[in-house]
């Protein structure tokens, strides 16, 4: 008895470290000078060469990223935001320039997961920096409704009759290739004016916004700002379960990926 | 140029119109770095294989993302779960080669034509470089790189590159160390092994006995700044080395240590080095090592603008001999520059080789001088198709019987297909006059070439 109460003690001391330690480990530094001077440091080390000094996404790198196609590196000092999960038109939060800057975006930034977590925070803090409207607005994420409903032939189905309905084909084409009429034009632009191209969802490592169902169904919600993606915000609040069957039907257009 | 040339050219030109067109536009992260940070060739190269500002911290870095110590832990799994699907994040091939040669060549009599003839020819030639490589992270802040060529004309496999990198020794940027074969004007300006305009080897004539001149037939295609530049020089066995052949600092591929850092922040890097020397592939037979140094100002800031200026010392000991067979230490001074804004990217580099003290026994024959100078620049024209001239002016030194200056100027039109595939088409031509003489640096007046540079 003695001998258990020892081991379940041992435990609780064990586990309550390790909450501690995690803890610790996840603390969001506070926004303050040392803060962001400790960002700046990281920021010239890391970020500079393509989002460049002011953060004007103009670094000495940054223009051969996409030569003459989007994207270019984000302009942190001006407005919209791709990669976000608030509202259209808004500021991303904290957390996703966190998911960004840990997660990179394929096929253009790499992830900076090899920084600490602390260092990522503290990167953030500089880019906010930037922007003025970081510190007046107070950005929200939009509620993506409930738990993701079970994928089913019938909800699949259901998926892809609202990508007809949105008329996603249109850039994406019918087959999810991204190679729609209106992408194979070259009628899309990003709001530079550079061409950019519509995403192939039978690849869903190279979405920029993530692949997992949730991701999927942030990205319809909120749409990435400054490219021909809109929101479906619109259309799809108050029935969360057919962003859930549309992202579901994405999914479905990569063999294998079906979650 | 001939008309040949001129119809190969328009040849290549529909034929990459026509490839192009059935190449889906979006970008694809081919090789292997590109694979293991699943980023696009360009995050790091404004044309492969010439890095950017980025691709420049990532090297230097030894191989980890600028400003962290990743280790590469992006993507990479514990020894236990990687499959063979991970090895593709550490191996690269690259194969460049020029699928037809055309010379307009004033020798009489080169070697392998009939009695009497000009060669004035054009041949097929494919492949004409395949070359493997690895490079990584083993852990944090310890890197690797081993480059494997084969040189298929030549019938030659070889490490041309291979060593191990420590990196961020005391803290962040302070020292990084190469140990192993490593190219040492990795970090300047000017790089030797990142070009557009390939090196296109010299022609010489067979059988050449040790320490007598080994006749050149046709001038070597490379940048000035970095040729031996003398004639008349050997290597510590006897071979000839060429005046056209990459060297000492500028070497490509030299064994020894090398140390380089910023420790005082972005603006400066340093770089000092010890070498074997002596132009070997492997070992070291002359008497001391040669030693470098390097400083390079960089300014990359905004405004998509970068430049840099850096110089460099070399300083060789009994890495070279003369026709006498005496020893001679064989140095180089250099200075190069670089400025890209967008599309555009201008570079150059001077470099002066001097020998520190002419052997009696060539006294009053042989010029212990030569500079070279290299000036290039390479632009976009459109999102596929990149343009690259190159001017090279060598002031040879040497025996004065034999050395004879070249000036070339070259244009190369490279149309990428995809970001790692591209095709391209290539004209030479000899700026000074050919003086009706049999002289390699005057008897190419022009050359053509065209072909393919392939990178997975």
């Amino acid at each position: 008895m003695a001998m258990r109460r020892r081991l379940m003690t041992l435990s609780a001391t064990i586990l309550a470290i390790g909450l501690a330690a995690t803890t610790v480990l996840a603390v969001k530094p506070e926004g303050n000078r040392a803060t962001r001077e400790n960002g700046r440091v990281i920021y010239e080390r890391s970020c500079l060469f393509c989002h460049g000094a002011e953060g004007k996404g103009d670094g000495p790198a940054g223009w051969f990223i996409g030569r003459y196609e989007a994207p270019h590196p984000r302009d942190f000092t001006s407005e919209g935001f791709k990669l976000r999960s608030t509202e259209s038109g808004s500021l991303p939060t904290d957390q996703d320039l966190f998911r960004t800057v840990t997660r990179g975006i394929p096929g253009y930034m790499p992830s900076f997961a090899g920084l600490t977590e602390t260092e990522r925070w503290q990167v953030i803090a500089y880019v906010k920096s930037f922007n003025p409207a970081f510190q007046t607005e107070t950005p929200a994420p939009l509620l993506l409704g409930g738990p993701a409903p079970l994928a089913s032939p019938t909800s699949i189905e259901t998926g892809r009759a609202l990508y007809v309905r949105f008329e996603c084909q249109a850039c994406h084409g019918i087959d999810g290739r991204g190679d729609g009429p209106v992408s194979e034009a070259g009628d899309l632009k990003d709001a530079s004016g550079l061409r950019i191209f519509a995403t192939d969802l039978t690849r869903p490592l190279s979405f920029k916004n993530g692949s997992s169902p949730q991701d999927l169904v942030r990205t319809l919600m909120t749409g990435l700002d400054g490219t021909p993606m809109p929101s479906y915000a619109a259309q799809l609040t108050g029935k969360e379960d057919e962003a859930w069957y549309l992202a579901q039907y994405l999914l479905s257009l990569s063999s294998g990926s079906f979650p | 140029m001939s008309q040949r040339s001129i119809t190969l050219g328009i040849l290549m030109a529909v034929a990459a119109t026509i490839a192009s067109a059935f190449v889906h536009p979006e970008a694809q992260a081919i090789p292997p770095f590109a694979r293991k940070y699943n980023v696009n060739c360009t995050a790091c190269h404004t044309a492969p294989p010439i890095l950017n500002p980025f691709g420049q911290r990532f090297l230097e870095n030894g191989y980890q993302l600028p400003g962290t110590e990743d280790g590469g832990i992006i993507g990479k799994k514990k020894l236990g779960d990687v499959t063979l699907d991970d090895v593709t994040n550490f191996v690269g091939f690259r194969m460049v080669g020029n699928v037809t040669r055309s010379w307009s060549f004033k020798q009489q009599n080169p070697p392998g034509a009939a009695a009497g003839v000009v060669q004035n020819k054009t041949e097929f030639t494919f492949p004409d470089a395949f070359t493997m490589f690895t490079a990584g992270t083993l852990t944090k802040n310890v890197g690797f790189m081993v480059e494997l060529g084969h040189d298929v004309e030549g019938g030659t496999t070889a490490v041309e590159r291979g060593f191990v990198t420590f990196n961020n020794i005391g803290y962040h940027d302070l020292a990084h160390v190469r140990v192993g074969r490593y190219d040492p004007s990795a970090f300047y300006s000017y790089v030797t092994i990142r070009q557009q305009l390939n090196d296109v080897v010299e022609s010489t004539t067979s059988g050449c006995t040790p320490f007598t001149p080994c006749g050149l037939n046709r001038a070597g295609l490379a940048p000035s700044a970095f040729a031996a530049k003398f004639y008349g020089l050997y290597q510590r066995d006897g071979t000839a080395i060429s005046p056209f052949a990459s060297s000492l600092f500028n070497s490509g591929g030299e064994t020894g240590v090398d140390i380089h850092g910023r420790p005082f922040g972005d603006w400066f890097l340093y770089q000092v080095g010890v070498l074997n020397g002596a132009n070997e592939g492997f070992g070291d037979s002359n008497k001391g090592k040669d030693i470098y140094a390097m400083l390079r100002f960089d300014y990359a800031k905004s405004n998509n603008f970068s430049a840099n200026i850096s110089g460099f010392v070399y300083r060789g000991y009994s890495n070279a001999k003369v026709q006498s067979q005496d020893d001679v230490n064989w140095n180089r001074y250099g200075l190069s520059a670089r400025a890209t804004y967008k599309m555009v990217d201008i570079y150059a580099a001077f470099a002066v080789d001097k020998i520190d003290k002419t052997p009696t026994a060539v006294a009053g024959l042989f010029d212990s001088t030569a500079t070279g100078l290299t000036i290039g620049a390479d632009t976009y024209v459109t999102n596929k198709t990149l343009i690259s001239l190159r001017y090279d002016n060598l002031d040879a030194g040497g025996m004065l019987d034999q050395r004879k200056s070249a000036t070339f100027v070259g244009l190369q039109v490279k149309q990428f297909l995809r970001t790692n595939i591209a095709i391209f088409a290539r004209n030479d031509f000899n700026v000074r006059k050919s003086e009706g003489s049999d002289t390699a640096a005057r008897n190419l007046r022009n050359a053509f070439f065209s072909g393919v540079d392939i990178v997975f």
